[in-house]
């Protein structure tokens, strides 16, 4: 089987400091795939190259089988890799349905192929139904973000992503930061992901975050990756002691 | 009907009507309307028809050209050069005519300086990055000089034709052509910002421009056109000066820059707080001109003006607190 994404060699080094080294790396279609280690372990910089943020020093990538560069992170989404940032990337100001379809706009012709104007309508119509779909119950698409809990802003940050049929949604510690409540809520999230057959890599530092939903695990440690397997019965103590093994290997 | 009540697009929290939420929203508007019923009751002549027209086409000129200030706003950068673009506008407009060259070249001619100089601050802030703030400093003083050196100084005064001057003096359907004008600049600015792709991408970049830049929106290039925009709606505004007045000076508008920021900080205050919205511009341009007008009309002392101008700034902006506003005034 194909993996949906495939990194081989991937490095990325800032001046002297070398922060990803040689990572091989296979997503398969439909997976939710932890990504996990200590701060400092390469797993942020791994993921800005994933995104398109940034490019390897070294090393390849393949989507679907083919190689792929990515020029920035706007062309990574356009290609079907979303990734939702910690800050979630939302204009508190703007409505749902502006964040939802912010930087590709639904527009209407008013008569004349020249004469575009936004449909607001077909906009809130579609932000609706990605909430929908998330079993988020928010039905007023004009209201601003900053009104929403955290639990519904990285619902919204998720449509985004659905808007573009993105099919690997990178979530870049969705929990950290939330109470108990809300990161119930986003991990119902992250499960509706999964039954809709999107395919996930998640980066957290909660390893309960991890056993609840992952798939397959990858830990990382000075920049390596030395583990990947699937999750099986392990348990957040024993992923806590792998991680804290690779701080040994490091140090 | 469960989504879109009435009440639901006027109020923005959702599905109550909320005291505290009207006020901030109409706070300001019911304020100018009460100013303008107190002016109507005590205010010697205020209501005749002259004095409404007066403030009216007085309006006009300061809304075009906060309309423009409004617009590099949205996008989160300050427009310090609008009234001195605007000077040097109507100066190189005066030439044109002055020496006899037809209407539409003098007008054409005004409007390029207005371009050309919002694209060099949009060059400034995008390319060079330098500071809004200190970048459209820059550029006035630019405008400044040459209108001066255009000038030497000395005003263009002169008996200009009728088909230029009649841009601003005349009538049309029995509205003044300044009301119809700033109608015309108030529509169009309403619909780039409301209803085209454009516009969404204006606000997005100016709400939060790292958002819009990760959302694939080129934001340095919707600040080129927010500061592009400023430039021609104020060589618009300009053209519309020179023709009421006749003349043009080398500082002919230079006091409209404090009027202008006083109008886009107390239009902030209201309709869409905290953000520059084009209706609260307007609305607030009006306020700021039947004030002036009620206050001379009651014989207030002409310095009482810039008193008032100052507190309203400071007060507006004390009342609007938004990530906007740091974000603009940064150096």
């Amino acid at each position: 089987m194909t993996p949906l994404l495939s990194l081989r060699g991937i490095g990325k080094s800032y001046g002297a400091v070398v922060a990803v080294r040689d990572v091989d790396l296979d997503v398969f279609a439909g997976e939710v795939v932890a990504l996990c280690g200590d701060n400092g372990a390469g797993k942020s910089s791994l993921i800005k190259v994933i995104s398109g943020a940034e490019d390897a020093s070294s090393g390849t990538m393949h989507l679907r089988g083919v190689k792929v560069v990515f020029a920035s992170p706007h062309d990574a989404l356009a290609q079907g890799v979303a990734t939702i940032y910690q800050d979630l990337a939302l204009a508190p100001r703007l409505s749902i349905a502006q964040n939802v379809f912010m930087g590709s706009e639904l527009t209407r012709t008013l008569g004349l192929p020249f004469l575009r104007v936004l449909d607001k309508r077909r906009m809130e119509a579609e932000s609706r139904r990605y909430l929908a779909q998330l079993s988020v119950g928010v039905t007023d698409m004009r209201r601003p973000v900053e009104r929403l809990s955290g639990g519904q802003r990285q619902a919204v940050a998720i449509s985004r992503a659905l808007r573009w049929n993105a099919e690997i949604i990178v979530m870049d510690e969705p929990t950290a930061a939330l109470g108990v409540k809300e990161t119930a809520q986003v991990l119902d999230l992250i499960r509706a992901l999964k039954a809709g057959g999107r395919t996930i890599l998640l980066i957290s530092h909660n390893m309960r975050d991890v056993v609840a939903l992952a798939d397959r695990v990858v830990i990382m440690g000075a920049g390596r990756k030395y583990v990947d397997r699937p999750l099986g019965d392990l348990t957040a103590d024993d992923l806590t002691h792998l991680i804290m093994a690779g701080n040994g290997r490091a140090g | 009907m469960k989504n879109g009540r009435w009440y639901q697009s006027v109020f923005s929290a959702p599905a109550r009507i909320d005291l505290r939420g009207f006020i901030g929203q109409y706070g300001t508007a019911l304020a100018g309307l009460a100013l303008i019923a107190f002016f109507l009751a005590f205010a010697p002549n205020f209501a005749s028809t002259a004095n409404i027209v007066n403030v009216l086409k007085d309006t006009s000129f300061l809304a075009i050209l906060a309309l423009g200030f409004t617009l590099a706003f949205t996008v989160a950068e300050l427009d310090l050069s609008v009234a001195e673009i605007a000077s040097l506008a109507a100066v190189v407009c005066g030439w044109f005519v002055q020496q006899k060259y037809p209407p539409a070249l003098a007008v054409s001619a005004a409007l390029a300086v207005g371009l050309v100089l919002g694209a060099l601050n949009g060059f400034g802030v995008t390319v060079l990055r330098v500071p809004s703030l200190i970048m459209t400093l820059g550029t006035g003083a630019i405008a400044r000089g040459f209108a001066f050196m255009i000038t030497q100084g000395v005003a263009f005064v002169g008996r200009w034709p009728t088909e230029f001057t009649g841009l601003a003096r005349g009538t049309s359907f029995g509205v003044p052509n300044l009301v119809l004008w700033l109608a015309a600049v108030t529509a169009a600015t309403l619909a780039l910002v409301k209803c085209t792709r454009t516009g969404a991408h204006m606000l997005a970049t100016g709400e939060a421009e790292e958002a819009a830049r990760l959302a694939g929106i080129a934001t340095a290039r919707m600040k080129r056109i927010g500061l592009l925009l400023a430039g021609l709606l104020s060589a618009v505004t300009a053209v519309l000066l020179a023709a009421n007045l006749s003349s043009a000076a080398p500082n002919m508008a230079g006091d409209y820059l404090l009027y202008a920021i006083a109008a886009v900080l107390l239009g902030m205050t209201v309709f869409e707080p905290g953000r520059p919205n084009i209706p609260g511009t307007v609305f607030a341009a009006l306020v700021l001109k039947v004030l002036g007008n009620g206050l001379v009309l009651l014989g207030a002392q002409y310095y009482v003006q810039d008193i008032v101008l100052g507190v309203i700034i400071i007060t507006s902006v004390a009342f609007s607190a938004s990530a906007l506003k740091k974000a603009a005034f940064k150096v």
